[in-house]
């Protein structure tokens, strides 16, 4: 097996909400593997290597559009790396970042790259916060949403976890995130691999590993244990 | 129409002043929010005194103003505030009705108000203040206040423009608040502790905000607290006319050059996040006009409120109470630092559970990942006793910032946890604690004043 490598895009700025974290845990569970932290100045690795996984976090709303712009000259690899199954998450608003444009309150529109069939619009003075609660293939998934935006597009097909409590990707959806081929983006923020080990599993297995075994995993399991009692009390 | 509705608006405000006042009720929000429902701008029709000192800031309004308060208070000045009540828009219609006489004037020369970030664009318009201190800009609640871009921008379009800023200059977030605005900025001159390496998860500004170029820190202090400079542009730290220069804390004093004329008071506290609050004060009533001598006499005579740091000594054994502010990744990590610096072995117990979430939902736990745990990594804390339902995602984090699991006992009964505590070769008890668990804190309190006198079992 090749050595697997993880290439986390712009943690300098793209680590709000804890969501850095994913990395360090899965870090954790991935002792043998190489972690590449890629600066915005740099070029990402992708673009020349093999990168079994890439990660990016939620990020600011000036923050988007100069990923945008960082990315724009690589859209077509990205693109290409999907559809040849590279494994990606992307959490929070960095989901936004791959659609097709995000509509500001004034109705001017930041374009995306265009990868994936999603747009959303922001409400910067309504924050939208609640828990989420939903199915993913055998297992559940559990996590929280803070977010300025509501996201638009069908993924009925194509999501991420199917909502029990809390939304899709609006209001009016049941279906959370997008995934297609090894690409899941999610709106689910914060440490959701240390908050979901069945998911984290899943990642690994994508990745590799034969028998996963998770970092602290006792623990980690009765937390989502508690968790999943107290989202299905609620 | 907009003049009935203020009128009508003041007297239903007034008379819910005067009926939750008869059935002891809190009448610190409720009557305002009766007032700006009825009247959208009511906070601009209502009296209000000349002379505005407002705070805000992530971190520190209200020990800054409740300094400024009791100084003001002390020295003679007629002054109200809302101190016992709601920083935002409501609280703040309430403190003006309660300080205004029957038909809406101001009974006051001075208000001091702490203001809550997020709600500027409702308090501004109407309410100008002459002052306003910006304590700091720190990430805060995830859920309300999102990032500190987003409450810069609210901040920064909303300040009235004929404001006098008074701003944290060791922190390029708030330091560069309203550009057009007058301002003085206060600070600290390099410590002994200060690094040249970041030792935080949290660093809300990396690169500079006119050209994206990386900045250079010269020092960090803290998260982003500390002394850089672009090196591309102009940006960078400014000068600071309120700079602490000399912080001694084995005697406990403070020297200070106001814009070039050196001033002594004493330390009222050894927290770095109470000193920076100290000099701020000094500041705002420097430039508020009063003198260095009556400044030195109040700051010999001031504590810090004791709902946020406590101390006591039973036989031998310090128990510490510092207040951390659980959601808060900053407050947290702060209060982290400064219980790790304590001398001596040490317990520290954590109660940091949101009681609202605790009781009625399920806590958002991300901000854990924002707070720097690892401070507790050290070999001075013998034993970390988590209390509360988020117990086992603490202990988590606590793991994953490399603390062996044999140090942490954690239980969702607190009282249960506490009775865990293991005294030998212990200096000090610290125990961290929220915002809105004062109730916990007490009862912690007392459990560990009974142990350590050894009315109760330990596990020692």
């Amino acid at each position: 097996m090749n050595k697997i490598k993880v290439e986390i895009l712009f943690p300098e700025f793209c680590n709000l909400y804890g969501d850095i974290f994913n990395m360090k845990y899965l870090q954790k569970c991935l002792l043998d593997a190489e972690f590449i932290n890629t600066s915005f100045q740099k070029i990402p690795r992708f673009v020349e290597e093999d990168i079994t996984l890439i990660y990016m976090g939620p990020m600011t709303e000036n923050m988007q559009e100069k990923v945008i712009d960082k990315l724009t000259p690589y859209t077509k690899k990205l693109k290409e790396l999907i559809n040849n199954g590279t494994i990606m998450l992307f959490t929070g608003n960095s989901m936004e970042i791959l659609g097709e444009y995000i509509e500001k309150e004034d109705g001017s529109k930041i374009t995306g790259l265009s990868i994936i069939p999603i747009n959303a619009k922001r409400d910067m003075m309504n924050r939208f916060n609640c828990l989420f609660l939903g199915e993913r293939k055998s297992y559940e998934i559990v996590g929280f949403k803070s977010q300025f935006t509501m996201c638009y597009g069908n993924n009925e097909n194509n999501y991420f976890a199917k909502s029990k409590k809390g939304i899709g990707l609006n209001r009016n959806s049941k279906f959370e995130g997008y995934e297609e081929n090894n690409f899941i983006g999610t709106y689910l923020l914060g440490p959701i691999l240390i908050l979901n080990p069945e998911f984290t599993k899943e990642i690994l297995i994508k990745m590799g590993v034969q028998e996963p075994k998770l970092a602290l995993e006792d623990d980690v399991i009765q937390a989502y244990k508690q968790r999943l009692g107290e989202f299905n009390s609620i | 129409m907009g003049r009935i509705k203020y009128v009508i608006a003041l007297i239903l405000a007034r008379l819910a002043i005067i009926v939750l006042k008869l059935i002891r009720r809190d009448a610190s929000y409720f009557p305002g929010k009766i007032a700006v429902t009825i009247c959208p701008d009511f906070l601009g029709r209502i009296g209000k005194p000349e002379i505005i000192i407002g705070v805000t800031g992530t971190n520190g309004k209200t020990t800054v103003c409740n300094m400024i308060n009791d100084i003001l208070i002390e020295n003679g000045y007629d002054v109200i505030n809302n101190r016992l009540g709601s920083n935002v828009n409501s609280g703040i219609a309430t403190t003006f009705i309660s300080g205004a006489t029957i038909t809406g004037k101001s009974k006051h020369k001075i208000a001091v108000l702490e203001i809550d970030e997020r709600s500027a664009k409702k308090i501004y318009p109407y309410v100008k203040p002459n002052f306003l201190v910006c304590t700091n800009l720190f990430r805060d609640s995830m859920k309300r206040n999102a990032h500190t871009e987003f409450i810069y921008n609210i901040l920064t379009e909303n300040i009235p423009k004929e404001t006098m800023l008074i701003l944290n200059g060791d922190d390029l977030i708030s330091a560069n608040l309203a550009p057009e605005n007058k301002r003085v900025y206060f600070g600290i001159d390099r410590l002994d502790t200060d690094t040249e390496e970041s030792h935080n998860i949290v660093k809300d500004i990396i690169c500079c905000p006119k050209c994206n170029t990386e900045l250079k820190y010269d020092y960090y202090r803290y998260n982003h607290i500390g002394k850089a400079h672009c090196p591309n542009c102009e940006f960078g730290t400014p000068e600071i006319d309120y700079l602490a220069t000399k912080l001694d804390f084995e005697e406990k004093k403070l020297i200070i050059n106001e814009k070039g004329q050196v001033q002594e008071y004493k330390m009222i506290s050894d927290n770095i996040i109470n000193i920076y609050n100290m000099i701020a004060v000094v500041t705002v009533l420097r430039e508020f006009g009063i003198s260095s001598a009556i400044l030195k006499n109040s700051f010999e005579r001031m504590k810090i409120v004791e709902t946020r740091f406590e101390e006591e000594t039973i036989n031998n054994i310090k128990i510490i109470m510092q207040l951390a502010k659980g959601q808060n990744p900053i407050a947290c990590s702060r209060a982290f630092e400064y219980v790790s610096k304590i001398k001596g072995n040490k317990v520290v117990i954590i109660l940091l559970d949101d009681l609202h979430d605790a009781t009625n939902s399920s806590e958002c736990i991300a901000w854990l990942y924002d707070t720097d745990y690892e401070f507790l990594n050290n070999d001075s804390i013998k034993q970390i006793i988590v209390g509360g339902v988020r117990c086992i995602d603490e202990k988590i984090r606590l793991e994953l910032a490399g603390i062996e699991e044999n140090k942490i006992y954690c239980s969702k009964d607190e009282i249960e946890a506490v009775k865990q505590i293991e005294l030998e070769k212990i200096d000090s008890v610290c125990i961290l604690y929220d915002l809105y668990s004062m109730k916990l804190k007490e009862k912690i309190k007392k459990q560990v004043e009974n142990i350590i006198e050894g009315n109760e079992n330990s596990n020692e």
